[in-house]
């Protein structure tokens, strides 16, 4: 098996229109994928645009990072094993970002 | 939890208390999907809400004098360990305070349902609205005026006593009730937030029903709803169609509620009170204790129905003693009984009414009235199942 990278980008503020019963419902979608046996790890970034660095001219410039004018971030990532691209876009279908607005990136990890 | 934090916070900040538990899931759904549950997933949201809740009471100065009182109070709460027994009987305790600080006088009537349903359900504005058939700006609107009635009554979170307890039980009672009908109304094939309304009511029920208010009508309403809602699984089909009481499996219904409801039946039968909750809850006990349709004792749900129109004289409940006095004396003396209500207002527009006559008329074969009457039907407001169920009707009404 191959392993994937999925990067789920999303506006932080979201859910914030949500009723708490509804996070609750979002909540136990989002466990539900996660608890997957494909998941082989996961974790979530910070809510900040981060930094950028980059040398021009022998120069190194940090700037903020790529989201600082859009409020979509990259939120967290996942690990997944799957046979191919089919396969792990077929897997994260139904993840429940998508429900909720958010988008994914699906990356195969190189030598996987 | 929201309950729990108002009463730490004061009613008049409940909003502040709905906004940190708001804040609280926030914070778990960004990171749970993630990171995984925490061991104690419970005792972490209560942590994080009761130290966003210190954040906020620090930053908010309106709370002036009493602040270093608030937040040592959400200090102690934020350290209870979580597997604490008295913790739990402590918010079971917040929650009671709070649906009969939402169903007080001074809070108009129709702001009682959706307030409860806010603040001990965790419902949402949209939830309510789409569960009540109204417009959000409408749920929002009462809900803002019921927190400035709560601000400006200064009501609180203590339990009234006496006299006053009693009546504002019944005020407890029908708000509870109502979010049961509500749910119930309409069918759980069309909107899945139905059922959570019938679930959420039971469970204030049970709520009740467990304190130290010791009133026997608080279990005859319990016992009724359990014993309704264990109907629930069997009343739609796996197309969302609508089955009628006669030709649904029993076997489909949930033994469990079935059995919680004849445990608060037995319970209701204390002293000599018969309230119109004890007498559906009869009528609903007559129903669950029989095996299959055919076994069904409507001669006792007739006299039951006569029962319950004597405490009650309401045409919804003429109207459902109606379909008992088919089954003991026949469709032509039920057709009689309903024809008074034709003409009641409270039944204008009621398709339920249109669609009973017809199904009396069918059974007296005379169809073309029949079709009449379920044609009118399809005119009232109605869920998409029971509107498929009409038509069905309507179509066995033109081929006869």
């Amino acid at each position: 098996m191959a392993q994937f990278m999925l990067l789920l980008h999303s506006e932080p503020s979201g859910f914030m229109q949500l009723s708490p019963d509804e996070m609750q419902k979002a909540l136990e979608k989002f466990m539900a994928w996660r608890n997957k046996p494909i998941t082989r790890d996961g974790h979530r970034l910070t809510d900040d645009p981060g930094k950028v660095m980059r040398s021009t001219g022998g120069q190194i410039r940090t700037t903020d990072g790529p989201y600082s004018e859009t409020k979509e971030i990259l939120g967290g990532y996942y690990t997944i094993e799957a046979a191919d691209y089919d396969d792990a876009v077929r897997l994260a279908l139904d993840h429940p970002t998508l429900e909720y607005g958010g988008t994914i990136e699906v990356r195969q990890v190189w030598g996987t | 939890m929201v309950a729990h934090l108002t009463r730490l916070l004061g009613p008049a900040h409940l909003e502040l208390a709905e906004e940190t538990v708001q804040e609280a899931m926030l914070r778990a759904l960004q990171t749970w999907p993630y990171q995984g549950v925490p061991e104690n997933a419970a005792a972490w949201l209560f942590r994080v809400a009761h130290n966003i809740a210190i954040d906020a009471v620090r930053r908010n100065r309106t709370l002036g004098q009493k602040t270093d009182a608030i937040v040592a109070e959400l200090f102690h709460y934020a350290s209870v360990p979580p597997d604490d027994p008295y913790l739990e009987d402590q918010l079971r305790d917040d929650e009671l305070r709070m649906i009969f600080m939402c169903c007080h006088p001074k809070i108009g009537r129709d702001a009682r349902v959706a307030l409860s349903l806010k603040t001990v359900g965790g419902f949402g504005v949209r939830e309510i609205a789409r569960a009540f058939l109204a417009d959000d700006a409408a749920i929002a609107q009462r809900l803002v005026r019921a927190k400035r009635q709560i601000r400006e009554g200064r009501l609180t979170l203590d339990m009234p006593r006496g006299h006053e307890l009693k009546q504002r039980l019944d005020s407890v009672l029908e708000v509870v009730y109502f979010m049961f009908n509500e749910g119930y109304a309409a069918h759980a094939g069309a909107d899945l937030i139905r059922q959570d309304l019938c679930l959420e009511a039971l469970r204030l029920g049970r709520l009740v029903a467990a304190s130290s208010i010791r009133e026997p009508r608080v279990d005859a309403l319990v016992a009724l709803m359990a014993l309704e809602a264990a109907r629930l699984p069997a009343r739609v089909d796996e197309s969302g169609d609508l089955i009628l009481l006669e030709s649904q499996d029993h076997g489909r219904w949930d033994q469990r509620l079935i059995a919680l409801g004849f445990h608060h039946f037995d319970r209701s039968m204390v002293g000599d009170e018969i309230s119109e909750y004890h007498v559906q809850a009869a009528i609903a006990a007559t129903h669950a204790r029989a095996a299959d349709s055919p076994s069904r004792d409507w001669p006792v749900i007739l006299e039951l129905y006569d029962q319950l129109l004597a405490l009650n004289r309401s045409p919804v409940v003429a109207l459902n003693r109606a379909v008992a006095v088919a089954k003991v004396r026949g469709p032509a003396e039920a057709l009689a009984a309903i024809e008074p209500l034709a003409n009641d207002p409270k039944l204008q527009g009621y398709y339920l009414l249109l669609a009973v006559r017809g199904h009396l008329l069918l059974d007296l074969g005379r169809p073309a009235e029949a079709a009449a009457c379920f044609r009118a039907a399809l005119e009232c407001p109605c869920s998409e199942p029971e509107r498929r169920f009409l038509r069905r009707k309507l179509e066995v009404a033109k081929g006869a």
